[in-house]
């Protein structure tokens, strides 16, 4: 009995699957043939507080563990003592890749042939994701780095390098180094969700590369739109002592 | 509200001595989840801020003396996607904020919302607090941006 309930349900899950594999979701297309991810979308959960304790973010390797180098370890550990005070986040410094996209601030995706522009309320930042350019530029590092794109499909892989070694991954104190490269993939899975993977890699930091998987969700409010967080340096220190 | 008063004089000094070393502090570092209050005072001001907003308000004691509080709440950006307006307290109306308690005792509080005279509660924070597990745990430190519903 018990057997032919777990075949059933296995059977029942098999085609579930098989179902979902056979037919993806088809985004729809921009006026140029692009697939459509244009929208307010943000992240449901806080996975920047630790990206190891965000349950299933890390999907390599399986463990879940960031794959530092040793030397690399005992640096993150000491970043983690007093991590509130040096996260560079906290100083108002702007993100960096991926974290930019794990923060729980809305962003909009605004989309031509020839460029993907992503406006940030987070500190009003944006990025542009070149589709025609086909290299880096040279010999210089930014905090959001540059950002070239391609379609894979119906998924667009964002290949980010030139990223400065002044940001953080998360609060927990988790980080790179200047020879950091970020592959990210945006895929529709939805009217609403798209899926956002984040591949890492930074040979001075880590043994290889890992990976992150997230479900960004679309704002389907009537009127949705990014409004503005500006980051204000003890703002809140002088509220409180001005009373 | 008696009990406020009593941790509020133990804690007098200590605000004193505290001086600000950082831009922001989390839930856990700054407020005890173990002591909900609720507190009802006269509003005098709000401050929109990042990464958090705080309310203040004048609360008078049963021997008469006036205290100034003040309320974390969302951030702007957060306070607006609840509905929260420059003018939605008017100054010297009646509101009754409900939170927790800072832990050194001062009169600062984290707020889950503001009730006012007619019964009208405004979401100004998740429970959980900023860090909490629904609450705004995003950035800056803390600073949940879009201050939605609590969330997990």
């Amino acid at each position: 009995m018990k057997a032919t309930t777990l075949a059933a349900v296995a059977a029942a899950v098999f085609s579930i699957g098989a179902a979902a594999a056979a037919e993806p979701y088809k985004a729809p297309r921009t006026a140029d043939g692009q697939p459509d991810l244009q929208g307010i979308w943000e992240v449901k959960t806080s996975p920047d507080k630790d990206l190891e304790k965000a349950k299933g973010l890390i999907v390599d390797p399986k463990n879940g563990k960031i794959p530092y180098l040793p030397a690399a370890l005992a640096q993150k550990k000491e970043n983690s003592k007093n991590s509130e005070a040096q996260d560079p986040l906290n100083k108002c410094f702007m993100p960096g890749v991926p974290r930019i996209n794990l923060l729980s601030h809305p962003f909009q995706i605004f989309q031509t042939p020839n460029q993907i522009s992503i406006a940030y309320e987070y500190i009003h930042n944006f990025r542009n994701i070149y589709l025609k350019r086909e290299k880096h530029m040279e010999q210089i590092d930014f905090w959001q780095g540059d950002s070239l794109g391609h379609w894979d499909g119906d998924t667009l892989v964002v290949d980010v390098a030139d990223l400065n070694d002044q940001t953080w991954f998360d609060k927990a104190g988790d980080y790179h180094s200047d020879q950091l490269h970020v592959e990210e993939r945006y895929t529709r899975t939805g009217p609403d969700t798209m899926l956002y993977e984040a591949t890492i890699t930074d040979p001075k930091t880590f043994s290889a590369p890992w990976k992150i998987r997230e479900t960004l969700h679309r704002d389907t409010k009537p009127n949705a739109r990014i409004l503005e967080y500006e980051c204000q340096y003890l703002a809140d220190e002088a509220a409180k002592a001005k009373k | 509200m008696k009990a406020n008063f009593a941790i509020l004089a133990a804690g007098a000094a200590l605000m004193v001595a505290a001086l600000p070393v950082m831009a922001h502090h989390s839930f856990a570092a700054e407020y005890d989840s173990t002591k909900p209050v609720s507190v009802k005072g006269k509003f005098v001001k709000m401050d929109w801020v990042n990464p958090h907003s705080w309310i203040h308000f004048s609360v008078t004691g049963d021997d008469g003396k006036v205290t100034e509080w003040t309320a974390e709440a969302l951030p702007p950006n957060g306070l607006y996607r609840q509905g929260w307006r420059k003018d939605s307290l008017k100054e010297g109306e009646e509101i009754t904020v409900t939170g927790f308690l800072a832990k050194d005792g001062t009169a600062v509080m984290w707020s889950s919302n503001v009730v006012r005279a007619d019964g009208t509660r405004m979401f100004a924070g998740s429970p959980n607090g900023p860090g909490g597990p629904g609450g705004p745990g995003g950035a800056p430190g803390g600073g949940r941006g879009n201050g939605g519903a609590p969330k997990e």
